[in-house]
């Protein structure tokens, strides 16, 4: 079986500073993260290969050639091949342009599932894998909360979605492209201590727009349908913080606070 | 000896209530807390010990010790199981865990000549509640006092919050009785003092179970008058000013019993509902009330010479509260454990160092400076910072402390965190003349520093150990570096 995961490496939001006097994101010495949910489904991808060992996985993403070094980490797991699809000609491009680049590669590939988070934590429109699902003309599921793996031989793949908090489940056909939750069970695995500076380069494989023949009018600004008319920072104002002690007194402002915000009735 | 002959062998020592081979307890017994995450997880590389025993009296420890001499059987030491270093991980396949369980008599409690005799088992609270209702104090008080016993105490040379005014242990020692490899039992009687050659109580004190097995101790004891207590607290402009008033009043002569300074980072984790991002400094001053006047009039006169450094004071019932609350119970130990188990994330490593008073800010500020820059998980460190909470007419200690997220197998999380951080701090302290242990001991974990740490004066350690234990059967791999141990420490 081949599996192609989908990911994409976003600012850590939840680690970022703010300058509160001039109001603007300090993006210097920003941490970059594997989107949680695509990590989600390289750790169901890497599943897979531990009950099927012959699998092999291949982890995709457009993105700047900076990214390298974080591919390289997660090719430092049982992943097998990364490529990275990267060149100047995609800056702009919104979700239509980038499932369009994604779609050109993987449809040059041989492939039993596509994996990849339903949302990103920055962009979070979830059109990038339906839209590529929608270019390969193969079915596509999102949301995905769990996988029966004594499926995985049965020619279809059986698999529950949370929609709307109605639990789900479908019987999929491969190939497919599926899109995970943050709420499934998989959780990407550390590299061993022991390969933290295996070399894995050889194994990364980076391609351009060219290559992809890919002419430079589908792609980026001019290949994008999504016009942006003007972008802001949210302006955030910086909160009052109460520290309190674990005593009766303290316990009581939480719970006054709770009250407060509707929280607790 | 295999473990079978070895049970065997063992039972005609001991009654069986004295043998315990439950695996659970033999997997606790095979590490203590330097590998508390992954002893939690499951995941310990080290072997389990065949067995743990408990001795009834200094004759039956002085068998079996001499038992597993003869057998090169591995011995490790064990009392109340609060060592930090790796002073209780068992490297050896063959190993017997003598722990002090049943030793646990209070000897004789003598007022008049203010000390009291215990036996290794009796764990510190038990002999301060004996001893307060009447008035009296040992003065020892490690985080550790509701758990940790007077044999792993003594043998590791541990110290008490209260120290810059009782002292450490090795100063409260009277007298010991210890039993090595080869079975000799020696009792050093308990003198107020003596010229009658090197004092040999040290040879005992700070083994950590390498030369002997201590069984029995003798300590000081104090009046106590808590009533009297006077605490102090300010939040100071920084660390360089915290070390200067606690040089100040040092050197004045004044003994307050706590005197402390802590960094930004530090006090965030201790005075979250005072510190408003700045370093504290905290005193206690205690003794008769004589004595507290004094000592409360030096530590106002200390202060008031680095006014400039002085942000403002703060209220000292904060600082009582807190104090009241600093021991670790066997509660909080045992949540400690659950809490690893659902939490990719630790709390509460350190490593205490020491060095005059002219070179401690510097180290600090090094090692600082080596792990924002250097260590390369430096964006997973939640805290990182450090306290002086030992003074002495010299110098003090600095006590690091530094807690991180885990993002890495938990059998790596020494490797790949602990390690590399506590070997930033021992470089940065041995490179300019501190010790690289102040209060915990060396451990298994940095004795690949031991020689460096004593220089020249390692060949009389070295020696002790040709002296006492020639067959090298006691806790292997602890103090005394070992090529064999090396696979476990990288």
């Amino acid at each position: 079986m081949k599996i192609i995961c989908l990911i994409k490496f976003i600012p850590d939001v939840e680690d970022f500073k703010y300058d509160y006097e001039r109001n603007v994101l300090i993006r210097e010495n920003m941490k970059q993260i594997l989107n949680p949910e695509d990590a989600c489904a390289v750790a169901f991808a890497l599943t897979v290969k531990r009950f099927y060992p012959s699998t092999v996985i291949e982890v995709l993403t457009m993105g700047p050639q900076s990214v390298s070094s974080k591919m390289e980490e997660i090719l430092r797991l049982d992943v097998d091949h990364a490529t990275l699809i990267t060149d100047k000609a995609f800056i702009g491009s919104d979700t239509y342009a980038t499932s369009r680049v994604l779609a050109t590669y993987l449809k040059s590939s041989s492939v039993d599932l596509i994996l990849s988070g339903t949302h990103t934590l920055d962009g979070d429109t979830s059109h990038v894998p339906a839209q590529i699902a929608e270019w390969l003309e193969l079915p596509h599921v999102s949301n995905i909360i769990s996988i029966n793996m004594n499926s995985m031989d049965s020619g279809r793949l059986v698999l529950s979605v949370d929609h709307d908090q109605t639990i789900m489940t479908f019987a999929v056909p491969y190939p497919s492209v599926l899109s995970l939750s943050k709420d499934s069970a998989f959780k990407m695995p550390y590299v061993r201590y022991d390969d933290l500076n295996k070399e894995v380069s050889h194994r990364l494989k980076v391609i351009d727009c060219a290559q992809l023949g890919l002419r430079k009018e589908e792609v980026g600004f001019d290949g994008s349908k999504t016009q942006v008319v003007s972008t802001f920072v949210k302006t955030m104002t910086k909160k009052d913080k109460t520290e309190v002690k674990i005593d009766e007194a303290g316990l009581q402002s939480v719970i006054d606070l709770l009250k407060e915000k509707g929280v607790l009735a | 000896m295999n473990h079978d002959t070895l049970l065997l062998e063992l039972s005609k020592i001991l009654q069986k209530n004295q043998i315990n081979t439950n695996s659970d307890e033999l997997y606790d017994a095979s590490a203590d807390r330097y590998k508390k995450y992954a002893k939690a997880r499951k995941v310990l590389n080290v072997p389990a010990p065949v067995a743990i025993v408990y001795p009834k009296s200094t004759r039956e420890v002085s068998t079996l010790l001499k038992f597993c001499n003869d057998n090169d059987i591995n011995v490790i030491a064990r009392g109340g199981k609060t060592a930090t270093e790796g002073g209780l991980e068992n490297w050896k396949e063959t190993t017997l865990v003598i722990d002090a369980l049943y030793l646990d008599k209070i000897i004789k409690v003598d007022y008049y000549n203010m000390q009291a005799t215990v036996q290794a088992g009796v764990a510190l609270q038990t002999l301060e509640d004996v001893v307060r209702p009447m008035g009296f104090t040992t003065g020892h008080s490690p985080q550790s006092k509701p758990v940790a016993k007077f044999g792993g105490l003594v043998a590791t040379r541990s110290i008490g919050q209260f120290s810059t005014l009782y002292g450490g242990i090795e100063d409260m020692v009277v007298g010991l009785e210890c039993v090595f490899p080869d079975g000799h039992i020696s009792l050093i009687k308990n003198v107020s003092r003596r010229a009658g050659g090197p004092d040999i109580r040290h040879i005992a004190i700070g083994n950590e179970g390498t030369l002997c097995y201590i069984t029995e101790v003798t300590v000081k004891l104090f009046k106590h008058f808590p009533q009297n207590n006077q605490f102090f607290g300010y939040l100071i402009k920084d660390v360089d000013t915290g070390i200067s008033i606690l040089r100040e009043v040092m050197v004045n002569g004044y003994r307050p019993s706590v005197a402390r300074t802590y960094s930004e980072g530090d006090a965030g984790q201790h005075f979250y509902h005072f510190h408003k991002g700045h370093c504290v400094l905290i005193f206690m001053a205690e003794g008769n009330q004589d004595i507290v006047d004094a000592t409360a009039k030096g530590i106002l006169r200390a202060v008031d010479k680095f006014s400039e450094g002085i942000i403002e004071k703060v209220d000292s019932q904060l600082i009582e509260d807190w104090f009241n609350h600093l021991n670790w119970s066997q509660k909080d130990i045992d949540d400690e454990f659950e809490g690893m188990l659902e939490k990719d994330y630790h709390a509460g490593f350190t490593t205490e160092v020491s060095a005059d008073w002219e070179t401690i800010v510097q180290i600090y500020k090094n090692v600082m400076r080596r792990i924002t820059n250097e260590f390369p998980r430096a964006s997973d460190l939640t805290l990182l910072g450090g306290h002086s909470s030992h003074s002495y007419i010299n110098g003090t200690n600095m006590y690091f402390v530094y807690n991180y997220k885990i993002n890495c197998n938990p059998e790596d999380e020494l490797r790949i965190y602990h390690h590399p951080l506590q070997t930033i701090v021992v470089e940065e302290t041995l490179k300019l003349g501190g010790s690289m242990c102040h209060h915990h001991g060396i451990g298994k974990y940095r004795n690949e520093w031991t020689k460096e740490e004593h220089g020249s004066a390692y060949y009389m350690l070295e020696k002790l150990k040709e002296a006492f234990d020639p067959k090298g059967i006691m806790n292997f791999g602890t103090i005394f570096p070992q090529e064999d141990g090396k696979k476990y420490q990288k």
